[in-house]
């Protein structure tokens, strides 16, 4: 492939012929899988780029997914297939995405599902060529967008972000009333500008700030990477607000906002940081911050390891010293088992039949995302679908709500 | 039929790739077959302007993400067609080429190019703040073809050949014309390319409009193929920087340069990602580095022109029996130096009044008069910093004078343009030699004539003249860069005189020569004097001058010191004293 490539016009002859012994093999491929001893799922994430972590802990959650179910005992309804998981890394941009996404389709045509790809961006662009080959795809990524273009074959296991900032809030406020006393009436707001900022913002200002009777003094967006938050945070501490939303993408501009935070002395509650991604959770940002600095910040995510999976998070703990459960992991390891119970449904190895198990379904309460239930609704998004709020307790963020999954008591940081 | 010759190989290149394309089945290397011709000619138009100007442009995602937004946001909002909103688009980069270039153009080298790096960071700002962040084109399930959405893949390689085919052409026209040799010109020296009658300025505008609408149009035909628009993914750094990648990697300044950078980058790129990228995740960002980083070390001007050269030499070093320079340049000795009869019609073609100039508090030119009769030799002589150079600045409209008119056949043309001016009839060549060294002898001097012609066809008659006049006709199909430096100042001159001006201001031309190239090159002024060229010539070396000129006319400190026959000039106290110093008078007398 490499030298037809290069051969450029006078290699042509070669290159054709290479190429289609390059389809002759994906044939070979199609005819395999009419007797499924192996079922192949995808999982097409970043693992090159600045979004390589997350793309690397969704593959964690998708191996230990599909160890899982053949563990015990594969697809039964297909005589005890074993599923097997193909990874194709959707590198840093859309471009690269869209790319993988075509390779994904061209060189895998047995392919009856995939999950992905983290960035909803990516998602977007890895969506639109699916869509068109007719693939399932599962998706973490939780912009409306995604699911408001009117596709067949993209499912949202997360709420999406506007439903995740209209449950999330008057949740934190709630929690906020009861720890504290009193209810927040000031509110600052510091978001980069990626499409899930936006959509969550755009919620926040239209509706749910005033519906909370939250007075918006600060507003400040960024463009990732962030080079100096000292402009940021110096805003929020001369206008003193109750509660402080910070909302970074990037670990990097996490970790320099929160570290600002923390230098500007408004850290550990001085003012309740509240966030609405994974970001702030992720294992990487304690490597590279203080227990301290994050002591006490919640932050509203689609997913986390909860009440309930102990023994996964063990496992995940042991297996790829990963020290907590990230909404990349159980949200893929859940999909997993989703697509296992689509192909159970289906009694097909089939795209299209997996499509359809997956419209159809209705297998009761989920076991692996927060809420509601395994059934999607015309447009693909799940059921149901809930939030949970994660905070930062001794350098571990755990669950504090809802109840049935908290695993820990939620503190409200008190002014001091 | 230069045409045709030049036409073939991109037919036949484009041909050949669509056959691959329709041999290809797998729909993933069908989207690498499509992506390499869209940043192919994102490349083009890129070289269209940058490669040809030397005005390095890193903004050219500017053009193409106005050109991937306008289609997109057009299909969403207004459901309009892409094939009309391509088009569209291509207008809409062009309008921005002309509002981005008419202040950007005022800056040079390094600053233009920063300044054209700010242009798509800031548009990038704008459309996020629009809510613009991410796009998806709606699908039409029901008139697909009428939207540009294909479900066999080929038919976008097609579409992606068929545009860069038109662009290729486009640009073989363009570098071939008028405007390509003005956009060399100014690429070599911008000052020079005005003396020589080019609208600079006109000419900038044009190609970036052009090159902008280009790249617009390709930005709009990238959004079919990629669906989803994000302001990263068009206007983000990357994507300007693919443009100079694959033009730099090909080969600057020519057709081929970029579509031989993208045929190979872009699948290259595709393949690291895919084959080492899976074993090894980030490995394909090292590996395309270094080769990116090995080619342009090896090859500084790109592969095209490296291999180009290689093959000259071997072909050169087959030729060299045949061909020998020595003859060809013998041609030119063959003009024998004569006597030439003064002319003196009386006739003024140029009269200079009270010129004078400063820079802050230094009088460079001051109070200059004088008077050039037509088909007369006028010698300008005078100590190093007597004002020469800025006088003839002064002349070609290089400097505006602070005082004093410029008469050119009784109209005042002080102030002016340097190209209005040439186009009056004043032609000049520079102390330091501007050749375009890639350019044979003929295109070199190509580029001086357009200011008279009218065609293409017209500009290289007037060119093999000039070239003919100065004797350098066997040797007119060689590359400047081979040339010796006498050589260099008769094309020089052969390009001066090129675009039949009257007057002729040659500023230095027999620096840096030896005895005996000096006379030859001497013999050649002789001998375009006697042919009815009226000549004024600043020089150095007095003994030659003294041979050629009818009249000296001194300055010294930037003014007039003396003015006249060359032996009463070569005798007078004021002069002697303002070369050697007041001591050397009294030595000078005896």
């Amino acid at each position: 492939m490499n030298k037809t490539s290069k051969g450029g016009i006078s290699k042509g002859l070669t290159r054709r012929t290479v190429l289609s012994g390059a389809a002759a093999v994906g044939l070979a491929g199609v005819a395999r899988a009419q007797a499924p001893s192996e079922i192949k799922v995808g999982l097409i994430v970043p693992l090159s780029g600045i979004y390589t972590r997350p793309g690397q802990v969704m593959k964690m959650g998708a191996e230990m997914g599909i160890e899982h179910i053949n563990a015990q005992g594969g697809i039964k309804a297909l005589g005890g297939a074993k599923l097997k998981l193909v990874v194709i890394d959707c590198g840093d941009t859309t471009e690269k995405a869209k790319n993988a996404a075509q390779r994904m389709v061209a060189q895998e045509p047995d392919l009856v599902a995939a999950t992905g790809s983290y960035l909803s961006s990516f998602t977007l662009a890895v969506t639109e060529v699916t869509e068109r080959a007719e693939l399932p795809v599962l998706t973490l990524s939780y912009s409306d967008l995604l699911t408001d273009r009117g596709f067949k074959y993209i499912f949202q296991t997360a709420a999406t972000a506007s439903r995740q900032s209209e449950l999330g809030l008057p949740t934190l406020m709630k929690l906020a009333e009861n720890a504290s006393g009193k209810k927040p009436k000031t509110v600052a707001m510091l978001m980069d500008n990626t499409a899930t900022s936006v959509a969550t913002a755009k919620a926040l200002k239209e509706k749910l700030l005033a519906q909370e009777g939250l007075q918006l003094v600060v507003e400040e967006v960024w463009t990732p990477p962030l080079s100096d938050a000292t402009p940021l945070i110096q805003k929020v501490r001369s206008a003193k607000p109750d509660l402080l939303l910070f909302m970074p993408n990037a670990v990097s501009d996490a970790k320099l906002g929160l570290e600002k935070i923390s230098e500007f002395g408004l850290g550990q509650g001085k003012i309740p940081t509240v966030s609405f991604s994974i970001t702030i959770a992720e294992p990487d940002m304690l490597q590279s911050v203080s227990p301290e600095t994050v002591q006490g910040i919640m932050t509203i995510v689609a997913n986390w390891g909860s009440k309930g999976h102990e023994a996964l998070i063990a496992e995940l703990k042991a297996k790829y010293k990963e020290p907590w459960m990230t909404q990349n992991v159980i949200s893929t390891y859940g999909d997993m088992w989703l697509m296992k119970e689509a192909l159970e449904k289906a009694g097909k190895a089939d795209r299209n039949s997996v499509a359809q198990a997956f419209r159809t379904m209705d297998a009761g309460p989920s076991k692996y995302y927060p809420g509601g239930q395994l059934k999607f609704d015309e447009k693909g998004r799940r059921v149901g679908a809930g939030v949970v709020i994660v905070q930062g307790q001794s350098g571990v963020p755990v669950t504090v709500y809802p109840p049935e999954l908290a695993q820990a008591q939620p503190f409200w940081p008190k002014k001091s | 039929m230069l045409r045709m010759r030049s036409l073939l190989p991109p037919l036949l290149f484009t041909l050949a790739y669509a056959g691959i394309s329709l041999g290809v089945t797998n729909s993933y290397y069908q989207l690498i077959l499509t992506l390499v011709p869209v940043w192919a000619v994102f490349g083009l138009s890129w070289n269209l302007l940058s490669g040809y100007t030397g005005l390095i442009s890193f903004g050219h995602a500017a053009f193409f993400g106005i050109g991937a937004y306008a289609t997109a946001l057009g299909q969403i909002y207004f459901d309009i067609s892409p094939w009309l909103l391509i088009p569209v688009a291509a207008m809409l980069g062009g309008i921005a080429g002309l509002l981005i270039g008419f202040p950007t153009f005022r800056l040079q080298g390094h600053y233009f190019a920063l300044a054209m790096l700010a242009y798509p960071l800031a548009i990038l700002y704008v459309f996020e703040w629009l809510g613009f962040q991410e796009v998806t084109l709606p699908i039409k399930r029901d008139a697909p073809i009428a939207y540009m959405q294909f479900s066999d893949p080929h038919i976008y390689t097609l579409l992606g050949l068929a545009i860069m085919l038109a662009t290729i052409v486009l640009t073989q026209v363009i570098e071939r014309s008028r405007f390509g040799m003005a956009l060399l010109a100014i690429k070599q020296n911008e000052a020079a390319a005005e003396a020589a009658g080019i609208n600079t300025l006109a000419w900038k505008l044009r190609a970036i409009t052009l090159s902008g609408a280009i790249a617009a149009a390709i930005g709009g035909f990238y959004v079919q193929v990629l669906l989803v628009v994000t302001p990263q993914s068009v206007f983000g750094m990357l994507v300007s920087a693919q443009a100079l990648t694959v033009a730099m990697f090909g080969g600057v300044g020519t057709v081929w340069g970029p579509v031989i950078g993208s045929v190979i980058l872009i699948p290259l790129a595709e393949i690291l990602h895919a084959e080492a990228g899976a074993r090894i995740p980030g490995i394909q960002g090292v590996i395309f580095g270094l080769a990116i980083v090995c080619v342009i070390l090896l090859a500084p001007e790109g592969l095209f022109w490296k291999l180009r050269d290689l093959l000259r030499k071997r072909n050169a070093s087959k030729a060299t029996a045949s061909v020998t320079p020595e003859t060809a340049v013998a041609n030119v000795t063959a003009l024998k130096p004569a006597a030439r009869q003064r002319a003196a019609t009386g006739e003024v073609v140029l009269e200079v009044r009270n010129l004078s100039r400063s820079f802050g508090g230094l009088k460079a030119v001051q109070d200059v008069s004088f008077k050039l009769q037509k088909n007369e030799i006028l010698g300008i002589i005078g100590p190093n910093g007597a004002g020469k150079t800025t006088l003839f600045n002064l002349l070609n409209g290089f400097l505006k004078p602070s005082q004093g008119e410029v008469l050119i056949d009784g109209r005042n043309m002080s102030g002016q343009r340097p190209h209005v001016i040439c186009e009056a009839g004043i032609g000049r060549t520079f102390q330091v030699m501007r050749p375009f060294l890639r350019m044979s002898i003929l295109d070199n001097v190509v580029v001086g004539a357009y200011v008279r012609a009218r065609s293409d066809a017209e500009a290289r008659k007037l060119a093999a003249d000039a070239v003919a006049r100065v004797g350098l006709s066997a040797v007119a199909n060689r590359v400047a860069g081979e040339l010796s430096t006498k050589e260099l100042r008769l094309m020089e001159l052969a390009r001066a005189i090129a675009g039949q001006p009257r007057i002729l201001l040659l500023d230095e031309t027999l620096a840096g020569l030896g005895h005996g190239e000096a006379d030859e090159v001497v013999a050649v002024i002789q001998q375009l004097a006697r042919d009815g060229m009226t000549i004024a010539i600043i020089e150095h070396t007095m003994q030659a001058m003294v041979r050629l000129v009818d009249r000296f006319l001194v300055l010294d400190h930037g003014a007039v010191i003396t003015e006249g026959l060359p032996e009463v000039v070569t005798r007078d106290n004021r002069v002697i004293e303002a070369y050697l110093g007041k001591k050397w008078v009294g030595h000078a007398a005896n």
